[in-house]
């Protein structure tokens, strides 16, 4: 007994002493990594930015100065191709889940599996919740204009960079930070919420939705203000480097990932909302 | 155009937008729901199949409660007869052996009487005798007046004996 016991002391001290030793190193790797970066920053020059920042703000919202070439047609925001790439990610990512992942499906699901059933379930489940009558285009469309929202705003963490008309590297923004998607998505989410007023009934269900005349501003000025302050926020954090240090991780992800729930969030609910309203059967809400 | 609205671009969001939502939706939209639809088929069959074999099982239970009830009744019933004809057998049985019993009373009565008959008729015999050794007795003794007085009265008390 007296032996199990000083073996246990033992055992315990020497775990101790590992874990501390451990502890130890992680802080050292920890403090050399960060040192490396900032001589890093210091030694290697900036590129500099052109202008002041009220220039590059100004350009972040009007996107007068950096333009990117579609394929040699036409020249283009920077969001429009940060949009196209999104699509190109859906479709690799979606692709891969359904040839290799979806076939392999089972009936106890799989920790992926749940992911995917919970997204789909959610926004299935947020249409049939309120549009009861009509919701099998509405939960599709919601699906992917949540999934747009969501990705194309963490889009922008991962600093894709691209080169302007002008020779200059950019990094990709948001598409939604750019006024024309933003336009696009809530003229979009208004004619969907029109189709299904129409579809259920008929040019009453049209007036139903003219009613509410201000909601494609609404949704899209929304979207274009939510996204587009979170980048001037960053814009301005990163311009100074002094503020560049352990801020951007609160300012830059954890507000990019909180106004990419939200916005998501905010639209799909406010679609199917003024879907399901229009979309009632008008026997029934007499 | 105010902010650098440009339609063009706005249709080519348009573009990609839709394209994205053919991409979700035949990839991935689709094929996930229709795998739980499946799956919510396959556990309301399931559920189905549990509650009709529950229901099958009542049904069995009541069948064989109704059954058991009727084998109760039916116990009961088999239990009356056999007491009914319990009594029955039992009176029978009492009947024939009061029957048996007047038959052996009746019998001794008869075998009494022949006895008591056979017992007079040798009582008569030996009577007769005696008066037949009496009056020899007398006879032969002359006095016959006597003789005959006394066979009168031996007569009579043959008489009153029976």
């Amino acid at each position: 007994m007296r032996y199990s016991c000083g073996l246990f002391i033992v055992r315990r001290c020497n775990d101790f002493i590992m874990d501390n030793k451990k502890r130890k190193i992680s802080i050292i790797v920890f403090a050399v990594l960060a040192l490396a970066m900032l001589v890093g920053t210091i030694i290697v020059k900036s590129p500099g930015h052109h202008g002041s920042i009220s220039v590059l703000m100004r350009d972040a919202v009007l996107h007068e100065v950096n333009k990117i070439s579609l394929f040699g047609l036409i020249d283009v925001n920077p969001g429009l191709i940060a949009a196209f790439s999104v699509t190109g990610i859906f479709l690799v990512f979606a692709l891969i889940v359904r040839i290799f992942v979806i076939p392999r499906f089972t009936i106890v699901p799989g920790k992926f599996q749940i992911v995917l059933e919970t997204l789909v379930g959610y926004f299935d489940n947020l249409a049939k919740t309120n549009s009861p009558h009509r919701n099998k285009f509405l939960g599709a469309y919601v699906f992917t204009a949540g999934c747009y929202i969501a990705v194309s705003t963490l889009f922008e963490l991962f600093g894709f960079q691209a080169i302007t008309t002008h020779g200059e590297s950019i990094s990709l923004p948001a598409p939604l930070a750019d006024i024309n998607a933003a336009i696009m998505m809530g003229c979009l989410s208004y004619l969907v919420i029109m189709s299904g007023g129409f579809a259920e009934n008929g040019f009453k269900g049209i007036l139903k939705t003219l009613k509410d005349f201000s909601l494609p501003i609404s949704m899209s000025f929304r979207i274009f203000g939510a996204l587009l302050s979170g980048a001037l926020v960053t814009e301005l954090v990163y311009h100074y480097m002094a503020l560049s240090y352990g801020l951007p991780v609160i300012v830059g992800v954890l507000f990019t990932l909180l106004h990419a729930l939200i916005q998501a969030y905010v639209l799909t609910m406010l679609t199917s909302m003024f879907y399901g309203e229009v979309s009632e059967p008008a026997h029934e809400h007499e | 155009m105010p902010l650098n609205i440009n339609f063009q671009q706005i249709f080519l969001h348009l573009f990609n937008f839709v394209l994205l939502f053919a991409i979700l939706y035949f990839l991935l939209y689709n094929p996930v729901k229709q795998f739980m639809s499946k799956r919510e088929e396959y556990f309301k069959n399931l559920d189905d199949q549990a509650k009709e074999k529950l229901s099958d099982a009542e049904k069995v239970k009541a069948e064989y409660d109704s059954r058991l009830k009727a084998v109760e009744t039916e116990i009961n019933d088999e239990r009356a007869k056999a007491h009914k004809e319990l009594d029955n057998s039992l009176a029978i049985r009492k009947q024939q052996a009061e029957d048996e019993a007047s038959k052996i009373i009746s019998d001794a009565k008869a075998t009494a009487r022949r006895e008591k008959e056979k017992m007079m008729k040798e009582a008569q015999g030996e009577i007769a005798d005696m008066v037949a050794t009496a009056a020899e007795k007398i006879i032969s003794a002359g006095n016959t007046s006597d003789a005959f007085d006394q066979f009168l009265a031996a007569a009579q008390r043959g008489d009153n004996n029976e």
